[in-house]
């Protein structure tokens, strides 16, 4: 079977490459859209304390929804097939840890650092940028950590409504029942959740300022 | 320099933190606060760089309303110290005491000298600590970049909510000495919450003493002690004066003259059974000429009996450095108890040879007189 595999990589070599290609924008887009639109929201949310229940309910929701079922309910609420409603159901499912590790880690700043640094003259967003994101950078780079390594496992998924990605080619070989071309699928797929594990963790700890290092 | 007129805080939940609190305070002047707990200490001092807005009243400074005043631009003529410290874990003591000049937008040059300079001031090698981090730092020292901080920007006057609150009394006491002797070198007027008599008596220049949101009482050090305003006031003074006895009672007036203590080459056995009859679970070990060795503990004798070890009692001895001389104040005896978590410890002559003990026990004899002369005493006082 290792020699179909071969064989195929060989044969098919570009497609694969242009599948991973297609996988990671399938993963990064709806990645990027959830960071800058549910970090800001949830510090946001620290200031503005009414809005928290509303956004982590949520993305709590999201996240309840088993992943088969979101695909589809995109297809009914009238999204249709193929790149943008997985891309939206993605998006939604990677909120949460995003959301959550944002506001334990800007909540978490402690009460007489914040009670200083305002004492002292601090504005809002000199609170913020000089306190506030610097102690809490770290635990909101893990969140982004755990919900890129979901969205990589979903979007794999996310061929069966026709968004394309290594998916596809699992999804072919299922129908073939050629186990080469669903190992042409799945290894690459792991690597890239293996790389992107790899390379936040190194980037979590480069994010970690030094006097927070333990 | 700074007026508080009729200042008042009423929290959104009933709580008259504050009342009709009335201040004059002069250019250079070292005010303390006091009063006990939950008395509106905080709510004051917090109510002068409005982290907390009054319901009533206003402060002047220099003259002018500090309602018109923008409260950034105010808290920037401010300097602030409170208990917790609230230093930034990720800045460098450098940037840590420069933190109110980085919000003015001074540059990083300007900032590193401004904090050299003010360790220098200090008396600390700024080498040494300015690209350390806060947690590679104790307490006290940490506290005195916090003290330091409040004067990065020159600012006329500083406020402090119990800056030495957490601090143990042997640190405590050398961070006041700094302060004074800071406060006399830059000259600055200084708002100086505390809970502790002690701390007011030593550093003010005037103490104002509140009780359930009012001032009861404002004046210098000598006249409160000599003319306390009311029944209050004398309890105050003489509960908090009494517990210095501690500092004031030397070793050799409370220690106990026998202690129990077994030379350096005294088996295990025999030695648990010696301790067993004196009842006591440690017990002082002796070397040659009598030269103190360390203390060795029932429990760790008996253990090592169990597993069979053929030693001598000296092998057991710890903590052979941690004594106190018979002159030394009693409470140096606290502090090492509670540094090192001992029951007991021994105080030692010249040549180091054991002249007694002191246990918890003994302390807690001292206490205890302390506490009930301390009943008696501002009822005499109110009387005379
Ligand atoms: N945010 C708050 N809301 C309601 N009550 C408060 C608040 N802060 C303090 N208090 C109450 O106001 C009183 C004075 O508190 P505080 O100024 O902190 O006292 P102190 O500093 O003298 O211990 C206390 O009774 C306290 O419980
Ligand atoms: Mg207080």
């Amino acid at each position: 079977m290792l020699s179909e595999l071969w064989q195929y990589t060989l044969t098919h070599g570009a497609d694969i490459w242009s599948l991973t290609v297609q996988q990671l924008y399938l993963v990064a887009i709806p990645m990027a859209c959830a960071i800058v639109i549910a970090v800001p929201l949830t510090i946001l949310s620290t200031r503005v304390k009414r809005l928290y229940p509303w956004i982590i309910g949520f993305s709590n929701a999201m996240q309840t929804i088993p992943s088969l079922a979101l695909l589809v309910l995109m297809i009914t609420i009238g999204l249709g097939i193929g790149i943008v409603p997985a891309t939206v159901a993605l998006f939604v499912y990677a909120l949460m840890p995003i959301v959550r590790n944002t506001h334990v880690g800007i909540s978490g700043v402690p009460n007489e650092v914040k009670d200083a640094a305002i004492g002292m003259g601090a504005t809002k967003w000199q609170l913020l940028w000089l306190v506030e994101l610097p102690m809490a950078l770290k635990v909101i780079v893990a969140g982004i950590r755990s919900a890129l390594v979901m969205t990589i496992g979903f979007a794999t998924l996310a061929a069966l409504i026709g968004a394309g990605g290594l998916g596809s080619l699992i999804m072919q070989g299922l129908g073939m029942a050629d186990n080469a071309i669903v190992l042409a699928g799945t290894i690459p797929a792991v690597i890239l959740a293996f790389l992107a594990e790899f390379l936040m963790g190194r980037l979590e700890r480069l994010l970690t300022p030094k006097g927070l290092r333990v | 320099m700074l007026t508080f007129s009729h200042l008042g805080k009423t929290y959104p939940d009933g709580t008259d933190a504050v009342v009709d609190f009335n201040l004059e305070v002069a250019r250079g002047e070292l005010i303390a606060l006091i009063g006990p707990s939950g008395c509106g200490k905080s709510t004051t001092l917090r109510m002068v760089n409005r982290l907390i807005e009054p319901t009533s009243g206003t402060v002047m400074l220099d003259g002018q309303d500090y309602k018109s005043m923008d409260p950034v631009e105010l808290r920037r003529r401010l300097g602030y110290v409170i208990q917790q410290i609230g230093l930034i874990p990720h800045l460098t003591i450098a940037e840590n005491i420069s933190f109110v000049l980085r919000l003015q937008g001074v540059n990083k040059q300007k900032r590193r000298e401004r904090a050299s300079e003010l360790m220098a001031l200090a008396g600390l090698p700024a080498d040494q600590y300015l690209d350390r981090y806060p947690r590679e730092l104790s307490g006290g020292q940490q506290q005195r970049i916090g003290v330091l901080r409040a004067l990065a920007h020159d600012p006329e006057i500083i406020l402090m909510d119990e800056p030495f609150g957490a601090l143990d009394p042997l640190m405590r006491e050398q961070l006041q000495d700094e302060l004074k002797r800071l406060q006399q070198a830059v000259q600055k007027t200084i708002i100086f919450v505390t809970h502790d008599m002690d701390e007011a008596l030593r550093i003010a220049d005037r103490i104002v003493i509140m009780r359930a949101g009012r001032v009861i009482q404002v004046a210098t050090p000598e006249e409160m002690l000599r003319n306390p305003a009311d029944e209050f006031v004398a309890e105050f003074i003489g509960r908090q004066r009494l517990l210095r006895q501690a500092s004031e009672v030397a070793v050799r007036e409370i220690m106990l003259d026998n202690p129990a203590m077994v030379s350096a080459d005294t088996g295990l056995a025999q030695s648990l059974e010696f301790m067993r009859r004196r009842k006591v679970d440690s017990v002082l070990v002796k070397g040659p000429n009598d030269v103190f060795v360390g203390a060795a503990r029932a429990r760790d004798v008996q253990r090592a009996l169990e597993a069979r070890e053929q030693s001598k009692i000296s092998a057991y001895a710890r903590h052979g450095s941690v004594f106190v001389g018979p002159d030394d104040p009693a409470m140096n005896a606290i502090h090492h108890m509670l540094a090192y978590g001992l029951d007991a410890i021994p105080v030692l002559g010249p040549g180091k040879v054991v002249v007694g003990i002191v246990t918890r026990g003994t302390l807690a004899g001292v206490l205890d007189d302390a506490l009930r002369t301390s009943a008696a005493a501002p009822a005499l006082e109110a009387n005379a």
